[in-house]
This record gives structure tokens, C-alpha cells and sequence, in this order.
């Protein structure tokens, strides 16, 4: 699969736009997960593209992740620092000439959950929350291919904020219905124990101690991409977030999964014609 | 230090200093001291830079095994498995 199909676009920027046939299949494939997710009764939430930056930093993220973070930017609005920017916007190559931008206080959403840390935020909960998003997502890359690495993608989460034992056991039942689901349709999946791509590794603690602790099992598509993944936060968030449950920091949990990815490995593996994907009810 | 006894005291002590949590009878070789949270994510690197002292050679990250840290047994049989048999 060279990233060549007609319902395909794909941009220079690291993102495509899809149609037709590939439209519907990321449709249908985000119906299955939300189907999945109705197993827990989890509600579905709708959030905006900005995170604060503030809230990022409680989970350390500008540590962990400075290579991959994006911003919303916007211009100083002093009418000379306007002025200035409008003379000349652009190079003549097509880079912006950035005048005194105006204060970054945001982040472009790099992954779905983290918006219900925020949501949850000093909250006791009395019942486990199941709850699922589908957010589009931002990343900065060292290079982009089509549907497999894009700088914006979609991203369908769900997840559990409740006691270790809830958490655990949301995790161990979603992961089982996923497995059940590639057995099914013949999907080449394998489950294996992964890291989280963390800036300067071999310093960060956090990269050590997932090695030595391992949270995080990718659905690994034909032995090369992660097309989702499953990871056991611990009480990490809720420790952040003041999120509380059964008297002791909430732990949490989510699923995850990349629908371009996705519609990558059905493209792979079951060819470009609609007719011969598999049917996708849960 | 090649003694396995000192090394699993050593590394109690450390534990116990580090930590701040716990007294030193709450730590047996078995205690599991991730899972448990006596020693925290952060207190990872310094715990490996201790390792790399006591045992006078560089850890190389990348070849560490989950439950590398798991317990102070885990840890003697993990970086100094020729005194791990000494308890």
C-alpha cells in the first residue's frame, strides 16, 4: 500500500483528506469503537482542538514530549506588530514570517484522553467512569506517510477512571474484545509491550520505568504499526488531577485507536476495493 | 562490594533513604518497591545510578527487562547474578 487510492488526498503537511469509500470505512470503523464502548455504558464526550498548556505541564508533558507538542499561534495584536506581519506574510518559499506573536498559553490536542483528566479535575467519583472521545490530534514528526504517520490524526479513545481493580479489569475485557475482533475477520494483529515515544529516552525516568514497569501493549499490524494501543496509567492522572475514587487517587486506563492507521491496515491487508473488506459489527 | 550480603543491605538502605516511606523491617527482599510506590517513577534514575556505583559498571537502559526493579531480589539477580545466591 503505497498511500495511493482514489477516496485518498494526501498532503505535503503530513495530513490527508479522505473520500468516498475510505470516508465511510473511517466512519464505520469509529461506529464499531463507539459500539465497543456502549459494552461499559460509556458516555461520549465532545471536546475542543486546545489543551492548556498548564494543565499538559501537571503530567510533566513538556519533559516528555517537547519533540512532538504543537501550538495554536496568533499575532501580538499591537496594530504596528500587525502592520509589520501584513507587509510581507510570507516568504517566497511559503514560510510564514512570524511577527511578535501574542502569549502561547494552549496546545493542539496530542492525544484524546487528556481532556478528561482536565474534565474529571477535582472530582470524587462515586462509580468508575466509562467514558469515549474521538478527538483529531497533533503531532510534529521527524517525517509523515500517508495514513501511517500524519502530523493530524484521528484518535478514538476509551476510558475507565475508577479503582485499580475497575481499571485492570475494563482493560483486560476491551483488550479481549479487540483480540476476538482481528481473530475474526483475519486482521495479522499482534499485541506487544511498548514505550511511549519519549524525548531523550536513556534520560527520562519515565522511559525507564515503563521499560522495567510496562504499561502499554500496541496492536501491532503485520509486524510494523501500532494501529492502537492499551495502557494502564496507574493513579497517575488521578494523582495530577486531584481526581479521587474509593478514598485514594483514581487510577485509569485507556484504549485507543488511530482510525487512519486503521484504514491503513484494511487497505494493506484486504486490498483497496470496498467489497472485499470485512464487515465491521461489533 | 562482591558480597551478596551487603549488596541486599546496601540497597535496603537506600531504598529506605530514598523513599522516605518506609522503615527499613517493611522492606524484605521480596517487597515488591515499584508496584507498591516505596520508590517513585522519578526515583528510577537515581536508583540505576546507585546500581551503577555499587556494582562499578554502566547500565546500558535500553537492555533493562520489566520487573528489572521489581524487588530488591529482582534487582541482585538482574545486576549482580554472582552473588544473587548469597542471602
Amino acid at each position: 500500500m503505497s498511500g495511493e487510492h482514489p477516496d485518498l488526498r494526501w498532503y505535503a503537511n503530513g495530513q490527508s483528506a479522505l473520500s468516498g469509500s475510505l470516508f465511510e470505512l473511517a466512519r464505520r470503523l469509529d461506529s464499531l469503537f463507539l459500539a465497543w464502548g456502549r459494552e461499559y455504558g460509556a458516555r461520549e464526550h465532545l471536546f475542543p482542538t486546545f489543551l492548556p498548556a498548564d494543565e499538559l505541564a501537571k503530567v510533566d508533558y513538556f519533559h516528555s514530549f517537547p519533540h512532538l507538542v504543537t501550538f495554536p499561534v496568533a499575532l501580538a495584536p499591537d496594530e504596528e506588530n500587525l502592520r509589520r506581519f501584513a507587509s510581507s506574510a510570507l516568504d517566497p518559499g511559503g514560510t510564514v514570517r512570524l511577527t511578535q506573536p501574542a502569549e502561547i498559553r494552549d496546545v493542539l490536542t496530542p492525544a484524546a484522553c487528556y481532556h478528561f483528566y482536565v474534565r474529571f479535575q477535582g472530582e470524587t467519583l462515586g462509580a468508575p467512569e466509562f467514558v469515549t472521545t474521538r478527538a483529531t490530534c497533533y503531532r510534529r514528526e521527524s517525517h509523515y506517510l500517508p495514513l501511517q504517520r500524519q502530523s493530524s490524526f484521528s484518535m478514538r479513545e476509551m476510558v475507565c477512571i475508577g479503582t485499580e481493580e475497575e481499571v485492570r479489569e475494563f482493560l483486560c475485557s476491551a483488550r479481549e474484545c479487540v483480540r476476538t475482533f482481528f481473530a475474526r475477520i483475519g486482521l495479522p494483529v499482534e499485541w506487544q509491550i511498548a514505550t511511549d515515544p519519549f524525548f531523550d529516552p536513556s534520560r527520562s525516568p519515565k522511559y525507564i520505568f515503563q521499560k522495567v514497569e510496562p504499561v502499554k501493549t500496541e496492536m501491532v499490524f503485520g509486524g510494523r504499526l501500532a494501529i492502537g494501543s492499551v495502557n494502564f496509567h496507574r493513579d497517575v492522572f488521578g494523582e495530577a488531577f486531584a481526581i479521587r475514587r474509593d478514598g485514594r487517587d483514581a487510577f485509569s486506563g485507556c484504549v485507543a485507536f488511530g482510525i487512519e492507521r486503521w484504514i491503513y491496515a484494511f487497505l494493506d491487508h484486504f486490498g483497496p476495493r470496498e467489497s472485499d473488506w470485512p464487515a465491521l459489527e461489533p | 562490594m562482591s558480597n551478596g550480603l551487603q549488596i541486599r543491605q546496601a540497597l535496603r538502605d537506600w531504598i529506605v533513604a530514598n523513599s522516605g516511606k518506609v522503615a527499613p523491617e517493611e522492606v524484605t527482599e521480596e517487597t515488591p518497591i515499584i508496584e507498591r510506590r516505596i520508590i517513585s517513577s522519578l526515583q528510577v534514575m537515581d536508583l540505576i545510578l546507585f546500581l551503577e556505583q555499587l556494582g562499578g559498571r554502566p547500565i546500558d537502559v535500553e537492555r533493562l527487562e520489566p520487573g528489572a526493579f521489581h524487588s530488591i531480589d529482582a534487582i541482585v539477580r538482574g545486576f549482580f547474578p554472582e552473588v544473587a545466591h548469597v542471602r
